[in-house]
Parts: structure tokens; C-alpha cells; sequence
């Protein structure tokens, strides 16, 4: 029974912990806070899980809250340029639903099922210090706390990571009582740009107390919506966030006129710079750990990827750990594993990185284009749900061209 | 199996130990009936860690520095000890941290000190 | 089977309580802390690293050597069966891991200020106000023994609401530095008891 112990109980950490103890792996997972914890403690995403992420929770039988959470069928974005003004918009639907469970609902939850299971779980905030002395307790080490100061084992690529500052100030709210779109009544997710400004993304989501509404302002750093460094009460947040829609988007001002901080701790302020580190840890000649998730790939959730990129980093790793058998977890492996997961990654972290600066101007062509052309916006919706789509059209001016001239008989403007 | 050839717990108690939300920094451990013959066959930090708690109660954190043993490490090997039986996480005798009595004991107990 | 027990261990049902004192570096922790131990201060460096970069001269490989942070606790036997723990706080921020840790189980925190530097101790109010249920109270050091600012100025600047108690303390002396910690538990006392739950979420 091969012993592997896994630092870290977030989306990655509890999902491959979960896979394989299913396996039959004796597994120990590090966690910081106790179920009890997680669930009273501060929201730490949005979440935004879409169909092919739920289908690997699916396949190991980890969909606890599949029904009570809202099933969110598609995703509108909004160009509002300038401010408070609706250029255009569109929305696409997805094939499969999305979901958003607050993570101190389904952390807490998974840790529990966890447990009951057979897992181990030591409730220990894992410091560098405690990692020589407890990988050689274990066959395989793996690093899933994306938060802390373990991350600094894995050095910075800089190759891969354009940018060495955040890229937006984030801020983030859940709130109880916002009203649906009337022209739009299904759940769906709501992305508004307004150019060198920033983004407001609304989302369907479940937290402790049932069905709510996520929002999250992500701020151009130094404009009007990088105003929330004060970390304001929830309440106060609720009232700040009316009034930059007010201006901004008074579309959305409707929905939440009426809405209700879910809890004392729903909200989150921070940012950070999006980074692509080396996956090997080396702690001596002998020993090292492998990273895993955000550890290794960090994105601005601009394009909701967090959570997605660690299911698909756990499902990756899950397999590879699988096919190795008995053999060793050198670091050579180590390396083979992350880059069958960086084959994927690397489309999320070039479309995410490019949706953070300014548009490139075919790509401003396509979101006007999907506005009147519902097959380029399925095709933009879709691929929110796999990025790995984009490299064949919209991350390359000729092939989105192509693309375009081959669904211009479903535009529905006027020729 | 290479190197260490500590046999884990969960071929005792299928992955169960019940050190679950009690192995806090201040929580004591003790050794219930010390084993010289157990503590031989130890790996040294494992021995470390058994030998000063059959001493005398301790804290982890206690254990932890004084044996030299890191944290993460200390509470792993408590719990792997303790889910054998071989050391005794000390029960919470009151509710909570902030149960009246624990409080009131404790400052009756401080204003006796100072 | 009978039972066998050695006369140095302490009956089974001997139990702990803990307090932590924190705020930022050089407010006077370790002092208040070794005050009233019954121990010297137990200073945990060994165990409280963190990374930093080191390149192996022979293979040329990025490796991580670890320097170390100072963090100290001491202990109290306030009767047969009861054992109180005081734990500082490491300063910098990025241990908050740790302060969750320190903080988990805990029956009272004290963040001490000093007033001449008393920005070195926003991130550990804010920690109390924002990130812990620990009920805690804010205590002055009076280096000097005189109280060079009013605690209303303090409060002030600390933005305290109503309800943290702020009282001076000299953490040289045991006097004070117990009476600091009874404040901090008839605190807890006060604000547990009526009709809340412990571990309960207080809402701003």
C-alpha cells in the first residue's frame, strides 16, 4: 500500500486525496482548519465549476451538492464601454451546466467524507520546516496549498509567467436576495468589461446558507474600481458595490437593490500575480515534493479558471500517480507529471493572461461578432469550459478569421 | 519498502485515529504504561517523542521543541502512537475553551500565582 | 490486568488551557510571557523556518535553506490537574498559518501595543477583529513603567470598537502581567456567556 501524503485541503488536494484512497492508497492529507473551521471561516473563491470539472467530481462519486446547488446552463458578457452604457452583449450556452458551491461548504464537506472513509487527516498548517522530516515518512509528497509560504519551495518560471505584479485588485462579495434577469431567468453567469477598467462577474452559487449570488469586482490596479484596500464590513461592501453598478452597470444595480450579505465573512479582498512555477521542490539531495494546482499555475480568476484548473491538475496527477505502480516517485516522474498537466494548463494560462491586458483587436472583432453570430458565441461560451479550444481560432488572427467567414450565414444582423 | 520501516497505523485502524481536533499546540500527551522494549524498536525521532512523554505529560508543543522534532512531524507521530495505544491524547474535560468553569479555575489559579 | 503506573506521570484526566499573547516584533511578548512561566520561555527557532533560496555549490541545483523565526511559549501548573500554556505569536504575517494554529482552542488572546510603534501591531488587531473567534483584549507595555499616552489616543488609533477592553500593563512585572491575563479571561467570560455559543461567528 503505497503512502502518500497530500498538504493542502482544497479543491486539488481533497479531490485527489479522495481519488485515491478509492484506489486503495493510504493517504494523509494536512490540513490548516478543521471542518468546523472551513465552514465558519471567510469565502476563499468563486468556484465556478464548469461541466467537464463536475464530471470528473462526478466519476468519483464526490457530487454531494449536485442538487441543491443552482445549475448554471450559460454565460453572458457584457461590453460596457463607456461606463454605464451596454455596447453589446451576448450570451452562450454551454453544453453541460456549471456549479458554484462555496468551498467552505464542500471543503468541509469533503474533508468529512474523507474521514469517513478511512482518510487520515492532521490538522497542521504545514510549514517548510515540517516537510524534509515528513516526506521521508511517505512514498510520495504532494504540495496543494496554494495560500501559504510552501509555495516558495517551487521556483518562479519566469518563462512562462509574463507578468510580476497582480493584475487586478480583487474584491468579492456573497449575497442572499438578488433578483433574476427578466429577459435571461435561467441561472448563468454574468461577465461585464468595461475597457481598462476592469470586470464585474456575477455568479449562481450555494454557501451555507442555500442559493446566493457571487459577485466579483476585478479592478484595473490604480482605476475607479480599485477602491476596496479599506477591506470593507459586509454590509458596507453590499453598499459600495450598489454604487459603482449605480455608475457602472445599472443593469445589475436592479438585481441587488434588495440583497443581504449571506454571513459575517463573505468577503474576500486580495489580488496576485498570475505565476507558472517549477513543479519539482527540492528539499535536499534525496528528498523532494511535488506541487500541484495553484501552487504551480497561478491565474487571475478574471476567466474563472481556479477551481476548474484544479480538478483537471488533481485528475492528471491522479492518473499518473496510478500508472506508475511501485515504481519510484523520482523527480524525473515528478516532472512527466506536471507537464502532461501543463499540456492543457498552458491554453488557460494564454488565454487568461491575454484577457488581462488589452484586447488585441481581432479578438475585440469576434465579441462584436458573437453579439448578432449565435454560433461564435456558443463557441466563446464553450470555451470558458475548455480553453484548450481557443488555440484554434480566437488565440490565432487568421484561424479566428477562418472561423469566422465559416459560421457567417448564422449572423442574424442585417447583411 | 524503502528506508523507513515504520509500520503506519492504518493497517491497525484502517486510516481511523481518533486524535481529530484535540491535538491542538497545548493539548497533553502521555504514555500510559512506558515500554522500553516498544521504545527499541522505534525510529529516533518516534523514540524521541515516546521516551519524554513517558516522563511526564507534556504538551505537543512541548514535545515538539524539546525533542527537536518538527511540528508536523510530532503531531503525525503522536497520532500514529496514540491510535496503537501506545500514548494517550489527554481528554478535554471541559466543553470548550471558554467554558465558565475552565475560566473561573483559571484565574483563581493566576491571582494564587501572582 | 493491572494497572501499573509510574509515579512521574501526571493523572490522565490533567488538562490545559492556553492563552495567546500576540503583537508585532519587540512589543514585549517574550517579556510578559517569561514573567509568569514557571519555565524559561521555551524558544521553538528550530521548528519555525522558512524558505529561502540556496544554490548547491556541487550540483549548481536551486535547493531551499531554511532561516528561522523565533516564536516562545511558557507554562503555568495552576493546580494538580490543570496546566495554563502562554504562547506568543510569530510577527510577520505570512505565519498566519501559524496563528491560526497558536490561536485554535485558545480561551483568551492579548495583543499587546507599544505606543511608540504602534503600527507593528495593526495586523494582529486585525487578525482578533477579523479572522479569529478567540475573544481578546488590547494591552498597553509601558516601557518605561508611565503611561506616555492615554489609552483613549490608543484606542483611537487602534480603531478599537466599544467592545475590546484596552488596559496598561507592565509586562516586566508578574503583578501586571497576571492581572492582563485574568482581564483577558473575564472577557471571554463576558462575551460567551451571554446567550452566545462558543465558536460561534460574531457578525460586524
Amino acid at each position: 500500500m503505497r503512502r502518500i501524503l497530500i498538504v493542502g485541503a482544497g479543491q486539488a488536494g481533497l479531490q485527489l486525496a479522495l481519488s485515491l484512497l478509492a484506489e486503495g492508497y493510504a493517504v494523509t492529507v494536512m490540513s490548516a482548519r478543521t471542518p468546523e473551521e472551513i465552514r465558519a471561516g471567510r469565502i476563499m473563491s468563486t468556484q465556478c465549476m464548469f461541466g467537464p470539472s463536475l464530471q470528473i467530481e462526478r466519476e468519483r462519486g464526490l457530487n454531494l451538492w449536485e442538487e441543491q446547488a443552482p445549475k448554471i446552463v450559460a454565460q453572458r458578457l457584457t461590453l460596457a464601454d463607456p461606463p454605464g452604457t451596454a455596447a453589446f452583449g451576448f450570451v452562450g450556452r454551454w453544453d453541460a451546466y456549471a456549479q458554484s458551491v462555496d468551498q467552505r461548504v464542500k471543503m468541509a464537506g469533503w474533508l468529512e467524507l474523507f474521514e469517513s472513509r478511512g482518510g487520515e487527516v492532521v490538522y497542521h498548517g504545514v510549514m517548510t520546516s515540517d516537510l524534509e522530516g515528513l516526506s521521508a515518512m511517505y512514498d510520495l509528497t504532494i504540495i496543494a496549498a496554494g495560500k501559504g509560504d510552501l509555495v516558495e519551495l517551487f521556483d518562479r518560471d519566469d518563462a512562462r509567467s509574463p507578468y510580476d505584479r497582480p493584475q487586478r485588485a480583487l474584491s468579492c462579495v456573497y449575497l442572499h436576495g438578488d433578483t433574476l434577469m427578466p429577459e435571461y431567468p435561467e441561472p448563468h453567469v454574468r461577465i461585464t468589461a468595461f475597457p481598462g477598467v476592469g470586470e464585474l462577474i456575477f455568479m449562481p452559487g450555494y454557501t451555507n446558507t442555500g442559493p446566493c449570488g457571487i459577485l466579483l469586482w476585478e479592478a484595473v490596479p490604480g482605476g475607479p474600481l480599485d477602491c476596496w484596500d479599506d477591506k470593507p464590513s459586509p454590509e458596507e461592501h453590499r453598499d459600495r458595490t450598489l454604487d459603482l453598478m449605480r455608475s457602472y452597470a445599472p443593469w445589475e444595480y436592479e438585481r441587488w437593490v434588495d440583497s443581504e450579505p449571506t454571513d459575517g465573512r463573505c468577503t474576500l479582498y486580495g489580488g496576485y500575480a498570475p505565476v507558472v512555477r517549477r513543479p519539482v521542490g527540492r528539499l535536499s539531495a534525496s528528498s523532494h515534493v511535488l506541487g500541484m494546482a495553484d501552487v504551480v499555475v497561478a491565474n487571475d480568476p478574471v476567466t474563472g479558471q481556479g477551481s476548474n484548473n484544479a480538478a483537471r491538475s488533481a485528475d492528471v496527477y491522479f492518473r499518473s500517480i496510478l500508472e506508475r505502480g511501485e515504481k519510484p516517485f523520482d523527480p524525473e516522474w515528478m516532472q512527466r507529471t506536471f507537464d502532461a498537466y501543463w499540456d492543457f494548463a498552458q491554453h488557460v494560462c494564454a488565454y487568461t493572461n491575454m484577457m488581462l491586458g488589452p484586447l488585441p483587436e481581432h479578438v475585440q472583432g469576434i465579441l462584436a461578432t458573437a453579439a448578432h453570430n449565435p454560433a461564435v458565441a456558443y463557441r466563446f461560451a464553450k470555451g470558458y469550459t475548455d480553453p484548450s479550444d481557443f488555440r484554434h481560432w480566437l488565440m490565432d488572427p487568421e484561424k479566428a478569421e477562418a472561423f469566422l467567414a465559416s459560421v457567417a450565414d448564422q449572423s442574424t444582423a442585417a447583411p | 519498502m524503502k528506508g523507513n520501516p515504520w509500520v503506519r497505523p492504518y493497517v491497525l485502524t484502517s486510516g481511523r485515529t481518533t486524535t481529530r481536533h484535540r491535538l491542538f499546540m497545548h493539548t497533553l500527551v502521555s504514555v500510559p504504561d512506558f515500554d522500553p522494549a516498544f521504545a527499541d524498536r522505534l525510529p529516533p525521532e518516534a523514540r524521541s517523542l515516546y521516551e519524554r512523554a513517558g516522563t511526564t505529560a507534556e504538551s505537543v508543543a512541548e514535545l515538539s521543541a524539546h525533542c527537536g522534532v518538527s511540528l508536523g512531524v510530532t503531531r503525525v507521530l503522536i497520532g500514529d502512537m496514540a491510535a496503537r495505544g501506545r500514548m494517550i491524547i489527554n481528554p478535554d474535560t471541559y466543553s470548550s475553551p471558554y467554558d465558565e468553569r475552565l475560566l473561573r479555575r483559571v484565574i483563581h489559579g493566576l491571582k494564587e500565582f501572582a | 490486568m493491572g494497572l501499573k503506573s509510574s509515579p512521574d506521570s501526571l493523572p490522565p484526566h490533567m488538562t490545559s488551557a492556553k492563552i495567546v499573547v500576540a503583537g508585532g516584533f519587540g512589543v514585549g511578548k517574550t517579556t510578559l510571557v517569561g514573567s509568569v512561566s514557571e519555565i524559561p520561555p521555551v524558544n521553538t527557532e528550530a521548528w519555525m523556518t522558512q524558505a529561502a533560496k540556496s544554490v548547491d555549490p556541487e550540483t549548481g541545483a536551486t535547493g531551499k535553506a531554511t532561516t528561522t523565526v523565533a516564536m516562545d511559549f511558557g507554562r503555568i501548573t495552576l493546580a494538580e490537574d490543570l496546566v495554563l500554556y502562554l504562547f506568543g505569536t510569530p510577527g510577520q504575517a505570512r505565519f498566519w498559518p501559524m496563528w491560526d494554529d497558536l490561536s485554535r482552542g485558545a480561551s483568551a488572546a492579548v495583543v499587546l501595543v507599544d505606543t511608540r510603534r504602534l503600527d507593528t501591531s495593526f495586523a494582529a488587531v486585525n487578525y482578533f477583529e477579523n479572522d479569529s473567534d478567540v475573544p481578546f483584549i488590547v494591552a498597553v507595555n509601558l516601557f518605561d513603567g508611565e503611561q506616555t499616552h492615554r489609552l483613549a489616543e490608543v484606542r483611537d488609533a487602534l480603531q478599537l470598537t466599544a467592545e475590546v477592553p484596552l488596559v496598561a500593563c507592565d509586562a516586566r512585572d508578574r503583578g501586571s502581567a497576571v492581572a492582563t491575563l485574568t482581564a483577558a479571561l473575564t472577557h471571554t467570560m463576558r462575551r460567551t456567556s451571554v446567550g452566545t455559543t462558543p465558536g460561534v461567528l460574531a457578525t460586524r
